[in-house]
């Protein structure tokens, strides 16, 4: 019976000495997997209403070069309540967090958002530069 | 010795389930109940409005063995406005879906907080619809319903429902506007005003409607009187309308009871009570129709939604719909 106990604790140890001597996946502070990708830019952005509808007037224009993103808004947009959504190359992260709405109001200084890389060693700003249509 | 006793227990075990296996459920039919019986439902969904109503099917049967269905009566706790009734006719539902009345007595006579209907055709069983109109004086209030029922027999069945609970709204369904013309709008007279009435009332104006077609998003907006002028193109404002009326848009907010959609969505009370419109512009350009605007006047006295019904481009003219809550 001893020996049966014994052998039934060797067993279930196993595998946590397998366990514990396997390297962890890095993550970040936000608990997000760093991985090896040094890609950094903002592949598409929307820009939504209090009401949750499209506030763009066309595609927004994104130079990936100058790190800009023009988006036209309608005449009448309410820019002090909007939504921005970024979407980012694969793995990579957006700085400041977008937890709400955002103010956009004042035009003279544009809002700027910084993409963080998959790696977290490339960091680019992007600067969101909103005209309203006339 | 353990082995004999395991064994043992097994072979219970599966004796018991194989007992169980074999036993047949054979089915009865329901034996009723021999004494009178009701039941009812609500049949009306959504906050309760004052001056809306509320409707009931009250049911009812008695063995025939025991006699017939003698009369029938609904007390309110809080009486009901002009319009409440029992229905005189039991309902059914035919092969079509359409709901076929047939008429079991007289039209329900109400007293105070007393609706009744005294069945003078020999009836065992029977439906009968009840329409509450909510008065004024449950507004913010509960009210509870007490359906009876009388046998020939002497029997006396009762049914309570309720509490429900009033709401503190106000509605006002289908009021047309248009650019140019009736384009005033007042939350405190849940009104729309042409420019020359909304000068006999500039205190009560909150939204101008307008539509233009230049840029191609103003189109149907709903804007504040002391909105930025670029908002008002073209508008001169009659004499002391200049409230600045906080709005905010929404989209796909189809309240059943200003939409009369299929979409089960109802904006009640608490939605009002939990609105927050601190950083709202006080404009709202580019409405579609089925959109809405949350809306709180300046005076911070009320807080409405608008629904935008429908809109015409051509006449520049659209029909809105109001739920208004008052704060104070």
């Amino acid at each position: 019976m001893k020996k049966h106990i014994k052998i039934l604790v060797f067993c279930l140890l196993v595998p946590f000495v397998w366990a514990g001597c396997k390297k962890d996946f890095p993550i970040d502070e936000d608990g997000l997997l760093i991985t090896n990708r040094g890609e950094c830019y903002v592949s598409s952005f929307e820009l939504l209403g209090s009401d949750f509808q499209t506030v763009r007037s066309k595609a927004a224009v994104i130079d990936t070069t100058a790190q800009t993103i023009n988006v036209e808004v309608f005449f009448g947009t309410d820019l002090k309540n909007l939504y921005p959504q970024f979407s980012l190359v694969t793995d990579a992260k957006l700085d400041p967090k977008i937890v709400g709405r955002v103010d956009f109001s004042d035009l003279s200084n544009p809002k700027t958002y910084t993409v963080i890389s998959g790696n977290r060693k490339v960091k680019k700003p992007y600067t969101v530069i909103i005209t309203v249509q006339k | 010795m353990q082995n004999k006793y395991f064994i043992n227990i097994t072979f219970l075990l599966a004796i018991i389930l194989l007992l169980n296996a074999c036993k047949e459920e054979e089915y009865a039919i329901p034996e009723t109940k021999d004494a009178l019986q009701n039941d009812v439902i609500k049949r009306t969904l959504g906050p309760n409005l004052v001056g809306q109503r509320i409707e009931f099917a009250y049911a009812m049967a008695v063995p025939r063995t025991r006699g017939k269905l003698v009369s029938a009566q609904v007390e309110a706790s809080i009486e009901g406005a002009t319009g409440t009734f029992l229905e005189n006719r039991s309902f059914y539902t035919n092969g079509s879906g359409q709901d076929v009345g047939v008429k079991i007595g007289e039209p329900s006579a109400t007293e105070g907080k007393i609706t009744k209907v005294s069945f003078t055709t020999d009836t065992t069983a029977a439906t009968l619809r009840y329409y509450y109109v909510i008065p004024e004086a449950a507004r913010g209030q509960t009210v509870t319903f007490n359906f009876t029922a009388n046998s020939s027999n002497g029997e006396t069945v009762t049914y309570a429902m309720g509490p429900y609970q009033i709401s503190k709204m106000d509605m006002k369904l289908d009021l047309a506007v248009r650019d140019g013309a009736a384009s005033y709008i007042s939350i405190a007279d849940m009104a729309v005003y042409t420019a020359a009435n909304a000068a006999a009332n500039a205190d009560k104006i909150d939204l101008v409607y307008l539509h233009r077609t230049t840029p191609a998003s103003f189109a149907h907006s709903l804007v504040s009187p002391a909105a930025d002028p670029q908002y008002l193109p073209g508008i001169t404002l009659p004499a002391g309308v200049n409230k600045s009326t906080k709005v905010s848009k929404a989209f796909g907010l189809r309240d059943q009871q200003l939409a009369r959609l299929q979409f089960g969505i109802f904006i009640d009370d608490l939605d009002f009570q939990e609105l927050n419109l601190a950083d709202a512009p006080n404009f709202a350009i580019n409405m579609r129709a089925e959109s809405g605007v949350w809306v709180e006047t300046a005076d911070g006295k009320y807080r409405a939604y608008i629904f935008v019904n429908s809109v015409n481009n051509t006449n520049k003219s659209a029909v809105i719909s109001i739920k208004r809550f008052t704060l104070q």
